[in-house]
């Protein structure tokens, strides 16, 4: 028995549970409009999976970096059920850099 | 230096796990007329994907089958919480399947309005506004 896959998609799916709760601090206290910079890192992250020898350091990494691409389309959602009373609403948040610019542009969701 | 694809194919398959649950599990509870087959057929889908990773030798395919095969497993119980999420608003209820057509005649929270269908305004909306805000566009 290979247990690697199995042990990996129990620690993959306790990153993706994760993501929940930072999608949803992220957003009350940041703000969505630091999509672009979530992605990025993500991204970062996920390039950096390729260098690491360990094959469990190298998945983990991957897997954290595909949550963060996720998490950062979900950003958007979040905010608006936060409008909406869903989640607790704060209004003081902590924008991004270039705020005014990311405003323009169409924050992804899939 | 060498390159480890493990963490690639970890990434991809997380994503296509997330994907899944989110498109596939809305649009399959949306249409169904009974949950309990898309349920099962999650359930053996997610057992034999961890059957093929817990047997592989093969690194990469024990990668790719372990974590699509959890989060399918996930997606299971996610098609009742859906129906949950259907019965209080927070997702849009189908009038044309009979299921939903019954929440929305038991359940006055539940709408066929996507509330979530809009770009965020920065303050906090009723629900009159939300609502209009909505079906603005």
């Amino acid at each position: 028995m290979n247990f690697f896959g199995f042990l990996l998609g129990l620690a993959t799916f306790l990153i993706i549970g994760l993501g929940f709760v930072w999608v949803i601090r992220g957003e009350r206290y940041l703000g969505y409009l630091w999509w672009p910079y979530v992605i990025g890192l993500g991204a970062l992250v996920v390039l950096g999976s390729l260098f690491i020898r360990s094959d469990w350091g190298s998945a983990l990494l991957g897997a954290f970096g595909a949550s963060l691409i996720w998490g950062s389309t979900e950003l958007k959602e979040q905010a608006i059920r936060a409008e909406l009373g869903w989640f607790p609403f704060n209004g003081r948040k902590i924008h991004p850099p270039l705020k005014a610019i990311i405003g323009k542009w169409k924050a992804p969701h899939l | 230096m060498s390159i480890n694809l493990i963490g690639l194919t970890a990434a991809l398959f997380a994503f296509l796990g997330i994907w899944l649950g989110h498109v596939s599990v809305r649009a399959i509870e949306r249409n169904a007329r009974k949950l309990w087959p898309p349920i099962i057929i999650a359930l053996a889908l997610g057992l034999a994907l961890e059957a093929i990773s817990l047997s592989t030798v093969h690194r990469l395919l024990s990668t790719a089958t372990g974590i699509l095969g959890i989060t399918i497993l996930w997606d299971a119980l996610e098609f009742v919480r859906q129906e949950k999420r259907i019965k209080k608003g927070h997702a849009p209820a189908n009038p044309d399947n009979p299921r939903h057509a019954r929440v929305l005649a038991d359940y006055p929270s539940a709408t066929t309005l996507d509330l979530l269908k809009r770009d965020p305004v920065g303050h906090p909306v009723a629900h009159d506004e939300a609502v209009k805000l909505g079906t603005d566009h």
